[in-house]
C-alpha cells in the first residue's frame, strides 16, 4: 500500500543536492497569481520526514494540475529536477519532469509526519549557517546537475550578502575537484564571474529560471534563460535614413535544440559588442522576442530576439554540452539536384583560391571578390565566392577545408555558390567532417580528376543554359509563372515581317521612345519632353521561327535585329526609302539563316487577352561542334 | 560506276569496313601517306584507324588534310574510289574528325533513327 518515500530527499534538495528521482508526496498545491506569464504552480512536497513548499512545477506540466492528477496526497516520482537560488538566497526546486505513481486516493493520507525544512530563508542568518554547514558536507559527486546553476550564486555573492560564501564554496569544491571533473568546471567558472561587473545585477534569473532549449523560445513567455554558442558575428552596421540614424549588429547562437538569431542596436551595441565572441559560450537572458524577418537570417527558427536595457549576457564555460555549429553538409555532387536560391551548408577542401579582385557594384560601392573552386569527397568542384572583408583574408595556399554555413546556390555557369552576408566561413573548421575531408584528400582526392559543377566552357556557350526546344514553349507552359523565363534554341527564321519593322526613335542617347511626327518637320519626345527636327530608326522585327518540333513568333529589338538582318537600322531606314528591291532582299537573304537564340518568355495580359510573348535577348551563330557535342550527349542520356 | 552514286552510300569508318565489303561507302578521313604512283593512299579515320584508298587515275593535285571518299570496298578492304572532296581546311569550320566519328557510331547504333536506305532508294 504504501510506496515508500525517498527519505532525506527534501532535506538534500533543500541544500541544493540533486537527488537521482526521489519520490515525494504531494501536500499542498496553489497556484501563484501570475500577470502575464502562464499560471505557476507551487507544491509542498513531503518525503515522510521534512516538507518543502518551495517547489515550484514547470509550466510543461501545468497539465498534471490543471487535469487534476495532482491531487494533495498523491505520491509523486520527480524525474528531473532543477535547483534554483534567488536573488535573496531561497532556494527553489523546479519540478521538470515527474511521474504519478499512486492517486491521492489509493495513498490515503499523508504519509509520516513531515516537518517543514527550513528552506525558506526568511532572514539570511539561517541561510548563512545553513551554508557553512553546508559547504564542508557537500560529496563531490552531488557537484555533478545543474553545475550551472550553482554558478549562478557565486556573482550575486558579491553583490548580496553572501561574499563570504563564494570563497568558502571555492575552497572545498577546490579540494574535491581532484574527484569529480564537473567540479573543475565550478572552480573555472567562478573566476571569470567576478570578473565582469554587469553580472552582479544581471546574473540574477527569476523564480522560474532554468535553462531553455532555444527552440523553446517564444514571444510569450518572458523569463527564459539560454545557454548557447555564439556560432555567427557580424560587424557593427550603422544605417542613415527618414527616420534618423542608428547602428547595429547581429549574432547567432547554436544550442543542442537549435538556433537563433540576435540583433542590437544602438545603445546595447556598445553594450554586447566587445563582450560576444564568436565561438564562446553565453547565459543570454531577458530579451524580446519577435517573429524572424526571413529576409534577413537563413536559420530554421520563427522567431528571432533583440537585445534591450535589461538583457544580460554572461559568459559560461560549460560548453560541452554546446555543438559548435549546426551544420547541415550538402555533398557537392547533389547541388546539381538542388533549387537555385536554395541556402546550403558546404564543406569542401579548396583546391585552388582566385586573387582577389575589385568590383563596383550598381550602387557604385566597390566591393572585393574571390572565387574558390572547393572539392569533396563526391570527387566534384563547386566554385564559391567570397566577398568582402572574408575575400581579402582568405588564404587558399595550403588547401584548407572550406566550410560554408548559409550560402546561397545560384544556376550561374551551371550551379555556384555565393557567400551572403549571413553566411559564415570556416576555414580548417574543427569538426569531424573536417578531419574526414582532410584524410580524404590527402589520400587520394588531390590526385582525382574533377568535374565542376561551374562550368567555364569558352565564351558565349558559358552562359547559354536551359536548351529547350520550340515545342518545349507549349508543351511546358514556360512563362506562365510569376517571372519570366529563360532559355536558350537553336532555330531557322522562316519570315521576318517587313512592314512596320522600323520605328522613330528619340535621337537622345539613352532614350528609345518612339517620337511623334509633329509635321511641321519637328519630332516630340514625351518622355524626354522635348522637341528634336530628327530622329534615329530602331528597328523592331517581328520573326517566325522553327525547329523540327514547332515554329514560335518572337520579337526582336535594335540589337538583335541588326545581327538578324546584318544591317544597321539607319541603313535600312535609308534602303527602305530609296531602293525597295534592296530593302526585300535584305529581308530574303535573312531567311532559313540558322542561328542559336536565347529568349525571353512570359505570358503577358493586355486587355483581357493574355498571350505567351517570346522576346530574343540575344543571337549568336551556332557552333556546329559544340551543338553536335551536345546533341550526341543527350543520345547517350537517352540511350541509357 | 555511276549506279554506285545512285544506291546508297553509308558513312563508315575502319572498324566497319569488313562489314561493306562488296558494297558502295562513304569514308571521311585524314591523308596520311600517298603512294609515289599517286594511284593510291592511305587515310587515317576518327578513331585513328588506318585504310588504303585506290584511285582509278592517279592524282592530279596535292592531296592533304581531310577527304571525303566515295566508293566501293573490296575484298581486301581497299576502298575504290568513285569520287572524292576534299574538305578545305582554310575555309569554313575545322572538320573535327573525332566528333565525326561520335557521330557515325550513334549512326550504326541507331538505325531504326537514320533510314538512309529507304530515303536513297526513294
Amino acid at each position: 500500500m504504501n510506496v515508500p518515500l525517498t527519505k532525506g530527499a527534501v532535506e538534500a534538495l533543500c541544500k541544493g543536492l540533486d537527488v537521482d528521482k526521489p519520490v515525494l508526496q504531494l501536500l499542498n498545491i496553489r497556484q501563484i497569481s501570475n500577470a502575464s506569464s502562464p499560471p505557476r504552480f507551487r507544491l509542498m512536497m513531503s518525503d515522510g520526514q521534512h516538507s518543502l513548499t518551495s517547489c515550484l512545477l514547470a509550466t510543461q506540466l501545468n497539465y498534471l494540475s490543471e487535469e487534476n492528477l495532482l491531487v494533495p496526497n498523491c505520491v509523486c516520482l520527480l524525474k528531473k529536477t532543477i535547483n534554483n537560488t534567488l536573488a535573496d538566497g531561497r532556494r527553489v526546486v523546479v519540478v521538470m519532469d515527474m511521474d504519478i505513481l499512486k492517486s491521492a486516493k489509493e495513498t490515503g493520507g499523508k504519509i509520516g509526519n513531515p516537518t517543514p525544512y527550513n528552506t525558506d530563508g526568511k532572514t539570511s542568518s539561517p541561510q548563512k549557517v545553513s551554508s557553512s554547514t553546508y559547504v564542508p558536507e557537500s560529496p563531490p559527486s552531488a557537484a555533478v546537475p545543474g553545475p550551472s546553476y550553482r554558478n549562478y550564486s557565486s556573482p550575486r555573492g558579491r553583490g548580496g550578502s553572501f561574499t563570504g560564501k563564494t570563497p568558502m564554496k571555492a575552497s572545498p569544491m577546490k579540494a574535491s575537484a581532484i574527484k569529480a571533473s564537473p567540479s573543475k568546471g565550478l572552480t573555472m567558472k567562478v573566476s571569470p564571474m567576478k570578473a565582469s561587473p554587469m553580472k552582479a545585477n544581471s546574473a540574477s534569473p527569476g523564480s522560474s529560471a532554468k535553462v531553455n532549449p532555444i527552440a523553446s523560445l517564444n514571444p510569450y513567455q518572458s523569463k527564459w534563460t539560454i545557454r548557447a554558442r555564439v556560432t555567427n558575428k557580424s560587424s557593427i552596421r550603422t544605417w542613415s535614413n527618414s527616420k534618423g540614424e542608428g547602428k547595429l549588429f547581429s549574432f547567432e547562437i547554436v544550442d543542442e535544440s537549435g538556433e537563433i538569431k540576435i540583433t542590437a542596436f544602438n545603445k546595447e551595441v556598445d553594450k554586447f559588442f566587445s563582450l560576444v565572441e564568436q565561438g564562446k559560450v553565453y547565459y543570454i537572458s531577458k530579451a524580446t522576442l519577435k517573429p524572424a524577418n526571413k529576409q534577413y537570417t537563413t536559420l530554421k527558427n520563427d522567431y528571432e530576439m533583440t537585445l534591450h536595457a535589461h538583457s544580460s549576457i554572461v559568459p559560461c564555460d560549460d560548453n560541452q554540452s554546446i555543438p559548435t555549429v549546426h551544420c547541415d553538409f550538402v555533398p557537392i555532387a547533389e547541388l546539381e539536384n538542388r533549387d537555385k536560391d536554395a541556402i546550403i551548408d558546404v564543406i569542401g577542401i579548396c583546391k585552388s583560391a582566385e586573387d582577389v579582385s575589385r568590383i563596383t557594384t550598381k550602387n557604385s560601392r566597390e566591393v572585393s571578390k574571390r572565387a574558390l573552386s572547393i572539392i569533396d569527397e563526391t570527387g566534384k568542384v563547386v566554385t564559391v565566392t567570397l566577398w568582402g572583408e572574408e575575400a581579402e583574408h582568405f588564404d587558399g595556399s595550403t588547401q584548407p577545408v572550406v566550410a560554408i554555413k548559409g550560402a546561397r546556390l545560384s544556376d550561374f555557369g551551371g550551379r555556384s555558390l555565393s557567400a551572403l552576408f549571413s553566411s559564415t566561413v570556416m576555414v580548417n573548421p574543427d569538426i569531424p567532417q573536417a578531419f574526414r575531408l582532410r584524410a580524404w584528400y590527402d589520400r587520394e582526392g588531390f590526385a582525382v580528376n574533377s568535374q565542376s559543377l561551374t562550368e567555364t566552357r569558352s565564351a558565349g556557350t558559358g552562359l547559354n543554359m536551359n536548351w529547350k526546344t520550340l515545342s518545349d514553349i507549349k508543351n511546358e507552359d514556360m512563362g506562365h509563372g510569376e517571372k519570366a523565363q529563360y532559355f536558350s534554341c537553336v532555330a531557322t527564321v522562316l519570315y521576318i515581317r517587313k512592314e512596320n519593322c522600323l520605328y522613330q526613335a528619340c535621337p537622345s542617347a539613352d532614350c528609345n521612345k518612339k517620337v511623334i511626327d509633329q509635321q511641321n518637320g519637328l519630332y516630340r519626345c514625351e518622355k524626354c519632353n522635348k522637341e528634336f527636327p530628327n530622329f534615329k530608326y530602331r528597328l523592331l522585327l517581328s520573326a517566325n521561327l522553327a525547329d523540327f518540333g514547332d515554329n514560335q513568333w518572337v520579337t526582336c529589338f535594335q540589337e538583335t535585329a541588326e545581327a538578324l538582318l546584318g544591317h544597321s537600322a539607319e541603313t535600312l531606314g535609308h534602303l527602305r526609302d530609296t531602293d525597295e528591291a534592296a530593302f526585300d532582299e535584305v529581308f530574303q537573304k535573312a531567311n532559313f539563316t540558322t542561328h542559336i537564340f536565347k529568349n525571353r518568355v512570359k505570358l503577358e495580359t493586355y486587355n483581357d487577352e493574355s498571350r505567351v510573348k517570346v522576346t530574343v535577348m540575344e543571337v549568336q551563330p551556332v557552333d556546329h561542334r559544340e551543338y553536335s557535342r551536345r546533341l550526341l550527349q543527350n543520345i547517350y542520356k537517352l540511350a541509357r | 560506276m555511276a549506279s554506285l552514286l545512285d544506291a546508297s552510300k553509308p558513312r563508315i569508318n575502319c572498324s566497319m569496313l569488313s562489314q561493306h565489303i562488296g558494297r558502295g561507302v562513304c569514308f571521311v578521313g585524314r591523308v596520311e601517306k600517298v603512294h609515289p604512283t599517286g594511284k593510291t593512299f592511305s587515310v587515317s579515320d576518327g578513331e585513328g584507324k588506318s585504310a588504303t584508298v585506290e584511285l582509278n587515275e592517279p592524282l592530279e593535285e596535292e592531296l592533304s588534310g581531310i577527304v571525303e571518299v566515295i566508293g566501293m570496298v573490296s575484298s581486301k578492304g581497299v576502298i575504290t574510289t568513285t569520287t572524292y572532296n576534299i574538305l578545305r581546311e582554310d575555309k569554313g569550320i575545322p572538320f573535327d574528325l573525332e566528333l565525326y566519328n561520335e557521330a557515325l557510331k550513334v549512326i550504326h547504333d541507331f538505325p531504326q533513327h537514320y533510314p538512309f536506305e529507304v530515303a536513297a532508294s526513294g
